[in-house]
């Protein structure tokens, strides 16, 4: 075979993976909200009250600024990590892989020291307000066990990595892209057993109602359950968890502490059920697998000047670009978070037939975590895996419009 | 007398890097993760290796060859924990690649078919010595150390000491309840161990 051939069919190759990325992508990207809705302004000051948003406002633009300083110092620390890193592996007397490991877990380490300013800054700003309760040496050390948990993890992700770089050379991405999707589905399956959920107690009107939109929904038997965490935190959260067998809806027990109403309640559950109805975490999967391929192949090319990774030299630059492209995509990510989102309230309004609960439910959200319902436009593109507030009542308010309400 | 089939050999120099110190502990997770693997299998081949030995008078080969990498993998994950040494060790147990090693015999001994029926009771007392003699003092002190090393950036000499000889019994004791040998482990410090390191050449090895 010509040079001119294999470059011909390289291109082709390429051509088709691009085409087959924009079609995958385009079809997850699809929502059933109506693509002619227009959301109405929403004056938040006359629903909350000049004083209540200007606290919101407030309080979130500096917890923002300490999120910032935890996204960017890591990657400072990181991008010096992968420069210098390579020098660490005089500390190691294991093989390539095992000096591989002790880089990347000494680059973990070093993310971790970067983070705590940033953490302790929006601890104390949390606590500030009543939202969090954890103390500070509980913060520092209680996440020491996580960490351990995040080394072990960084230590299977550079097994696979360099174990395939060893086999395939630069093509390792090939086999470790779809390796991480595996261990990604995995977890997503596994997650509702290791949450320690807690089955509903005291809330018979709920479970009802929830086997009743349940059906609405089509959904099938999807366990209502709940996760304590009042211990640490006063914000309210649901989540929609498992895939197939186990799939689940957890309420934080902050939810049911009385401060949320039935009606809201239930708008709760509709919502969490319509992720379960349209799919969402395999989507968010196949989001994830998407970007796993394109970025893994980044790194194999950024890599093969350290010697590819298949010697510990490159794993430095790889735990940096591992870190960092994910953040030059987040935009993107938290863009298709927020359609997921708001095709899951368009779906509770449908089957709840509500728009008051769900009204009462987000301004009770800004109300109980402070969180500013009109943020500035940088917000939702690095934080917003949800609509803002005021987008969600505005889309209660369309909906009304529609429906005559 | 400083005989033992079973013998500690130190070649660490006392030199602490301070950021693999401060998470050292952390360091070890995946160690600990593949040690609980690896015990695992420990737990399925010792009571074949038992059955062999007893009937054949010997351990097989292969089990031999099999607990001597365990043992020497576990010296090193317990001498980096403990800061005994400094690199961060290996996954394989392998010879010849970690400055705290233990030589084990590299043939299998001939042991009395008696002493291998009655092995784990007669192991139950060097189990009492290594738990509450040794092993009660060298996690505090090793604590200690770590404070102490985090700040000099070097292991204080009679800590690394303490250490290498809590390894060196250890791996005497496990080294006799696995058969690897038929010699009871020896509480002396004197006795199974080798420290090769010009820094601690002037703690006595009676000969």
């Amino acid at each position: 075979m010509t040079k001119s051939t294999r470059r011909l069919i390289g291109v082709l190759v390429f051509v088709a993976a691009a085409a087959f990325w924009l079609w995958a992508a385009n079809a997850l990207w699809k929502t059933s909200v109506p693509d002619d809705l227009k959301l109405p302004h929403v004056d938040m000051s006359s629903l909350l009250g000049a004083s209540e948003l200007h606290r919101a406002q407030h309080f979130s633009l500096i917890l923002d600024l300490f999120g910032l300083l935890g996204l960017l110092l890591p990657l400072v620390v990181l991008a010096l990590y992968a420069k210098w890193g390579h020098r660490l592996m005089s500390e190691s007397a294991a093989g390539p892989i095992g000096t591989g490991m002790l880089l990347a877990m000494l680059g973990l380490a070093l993310v971790w020291l970067a983070t705590l300013p940033g953490n302790i800054g929006a601890l104390w700003w949390l606590r500030r307000y009543g939202i969090e309760k954890v103390g500070y040496a509980e913060m520092v050390f209680g996440s020491w066990q996580a960490l351990g948990f995040e080394f072990l993890s960084i230590c299977l992700m550079i097994l696979i990595v360099m174990g395939f770089a060893r086999i395939m050379g630069n093509y390792w991405w090939l086999a470790g892209a779809p390796v991480f999707v595996g261990i990604s589905l995995l977890f997503t399956f596994i997650q509702p057993y290791g949450a320690g959920l807690k089955p509903i107690e005291g809330h018979a009107r709920l479970v009802q109602a929830e086997k009743r939109l349940a059906k609405t929904e089509n959904v099938g038997n999807v366990p209502i359950k709940v996760e304590n965490v009042s211990s640490q935190t006063t914000a309210p959260n649901a989540e929609a968890m498992g895939l197939g067998p186990s799939r689940r809806i957890a309420l934080f027990d902050t939810i049911l502490d009385g401060r949320f109403s039935e009606p809201e309640l239930e708008f709760v559950v509709a919502h969490e059920l319509a992720h379960h109805k349209h799919h969402d975490l395999w989507k968010g999967l196949g989001w994830f697998a998407l970007f796993s391929f394109p970025i893994a192949y980044l790194i194999a090319l950024a890599t093969r000047r350290r010697g590819g990774m298949a010697t510990p030299l490159a794993v430095p630059l790889f735990l940096f670009l591992w870190v960092a492209l994910p953040i030059v995509t987040l935009p993107l990510d938290n863009a298709f978070s927020r359609r997921l989102e708001a095709e899951a309230d368009w779906e509770a309004l449908q089957v709840t037939h509500d728009p008051n609960g769900g009204k009462q439910l987000f301004l009770n959200f800004v109300r109980t975590v402070d969180e500013n319902p009109n943020p500035p436009f940088w917000d939702p593109i690095l934080f917003g895996s949800h609509p803002t507030e005021a987008q969600r009542i505005g889309m209660i308010e369309a909906w009304q419009q529609r429906n005559g309400g | 007398m400083n005989d033992h089939p079973v013998t500690l050999h130190v070649y660490d120099d006392l030199r602490r890097s301070r950021l693999t110190l401060f998470f050292r502990p952390l360091l070890c997770f995946p160690h600990f993760f593949w040690l609980y693997l690896w015990s695992i299998a420990v737990s399925f081949v010792l009571i074949p290796s038992y059955l062999v030995a007893f009937i054949v008078g010997r351990p097989a080969y292969s089990f031999q060859r099999f607990f001597c990498a365990y043992l020497r993998y576990i010296t090193t994950v317990l001498a980096y924990l403990l800061i005994v040494a400094n690199p961060f060790p290996g996954f394989l147990g392998e010879r010849g690649k970690y400055p705290v090693e233990l030589e084990l015999p590299a043939e299998a001994e001939k042991q009395h078919r008696l002493s291998i029926l009655l092995r784990i009771p007669l192991a139950i007392p060097a189990y009492m010595v290594a738990v509450i003699g040794i092993y009660a003092a060298v996690y505090p002190a090793a604590l200690f150390a770590w404070v102490v090393a985090l700040i000099m950036g070097r292991m204080p000499r009679g800590f690394r000491d303490l250490g290498a000889n809590a390894l060196r019994y250890l791996g005497q004791f496990l080294a006799y309840l696995f058969l690897v040998t038929g010699t009871y482990p020896c509480a002396s410090p004197y006795v199974g161990i080798s420290l090769g390191s010009a820094v601690v050449t002037d703690l006595k090895v009676e000969a």
